[in-house]
């Protein structure tokens, strides 16, 4: 009697991933701070923020860098970049020098950075413990 | 006690217009090249090559210029040279651009390398030539600058003497 195919193995729940070369990707949260009671840039004037930024310090090199805006909240003026893993320090220190928009005082935070997403879906410095 | 390690990067300047050629001097050059190093690489760069460049050497002439800079961000210089596009001296402002001829680590290997340079571009101007009268004239040439240089030099590079009187 023959015997039946043995069934197919189940999917694997999760899967393991071993990343031995750098990471190509660098992700930063970033918080955005303006005086009170101005204009909030858009999401387009946000991004346009950034090359300014970059290109204020960097140049035209720094302004060609790859950076993305994942998510923008006007409302809470947070937002995630995501920046190919060289241009991370380019990218860091343009924001931190970068200091008024729109002919007004502003800041960047950069909250968290990591090189992976999937880090910056929680922050250990915001939980509150009993 | 360490030395501060400079590149002299050694370039031509190449332009179509003739009158170019006055407009080549210190203050144009350096003012140029740093606008460009500012739009490239933004004010990171320039304070990066600002450091300890200055135009070395200049030859008018022969449209010669002689960089320094930095060894640790001579890159930046060099990446930025490409975007020099224009001359601007006494208000007038001539298009060229500037053609990196050789990066050395001292004067010395950059003046090795000139030599060596326009000497061969004699050679080919010699074959290029069209008529009898120039052909002379280069011939002449030639000849002058590998006995100046046996005259001028006999102190400073011996080694290479016995080489180039041939």
């Amino acid at each position: 009697m023959a015997r039946a195919d043995p069934p197919p193995p189940p999917p694997a729940a999760f899967e393991r991933r071993v990343l031995r070369s750098a990471a190509e990707h660098h992700y930063l949260r970033v918080r955005l701070e303006l005086p009170d009671g101005g204009a909030r840039p858009s999401a387009a004037q946000f991004k346009q923020l950034v090359v300014t930024a970059l290109r204020e310090l960097h140049g035209e090199v720094g302004a060609a860098l790859p950076v993305d805006v994942l998510t923008y909240e006007e409302k809470t003026l947070s937002a995630i970049l995501r920046v190919t893993s060289s241009g991370l320090v380019k990218l860091w220190s343009a924001l931190t020098l970068l200091g008024f928009y729109q002919n007004r005082r502003c800041a960047f935070r950069v909250l968290q950075t990591s090189p992976f997403l999937l880090a910056l879906s929680g922050n250990s410095r915001e939980l509150v413990l009993d | 006690m360490v030395r501060f390690k400079n590149r002299y990067v050694l370039c031509e300047v190449v332009s179509e217009d003739p009158r170019c050629r006055q407009c080549i001097e210190d203050r144009a050059v350096g003012l140029a090249v740093r606008e460009a190093i500012a739009r490239a690489h933004g004010d990171y760069g320039l304070a990066c090559c600002s450091v300890s460049f200055t135009v070395k050497y200049l030859n008018a002439y022969t449209g010669t210029v002689l960089l320094r800079c930095r060894k640790d961000f001579y890159r930046l210089l060099c990446s930025a040279l490409p975007f020099v596009r224009q001359l601007e001296s006494r208000n007038q402002r001539y298009p060229c651009f500037f053609n990196t001829l050789h990066v050395g680590g001292t004067i010395r290997t950059c003046q090795k390398f000139l030599i060596q340079y326009n000497r061969r571009q004699l050679l080919t101007l010699l074959q290029n030539c069209t008529n009898e009268e120039e052909r002379r004239s280069i011939r002449q040439s030639v000849l002058s600058c590998s006995l100046t240089e046996e005259q001028s030099q006999s102190g400073d590079e011996e080694d290479d003497d016995d080489t180039e009187t041939d």
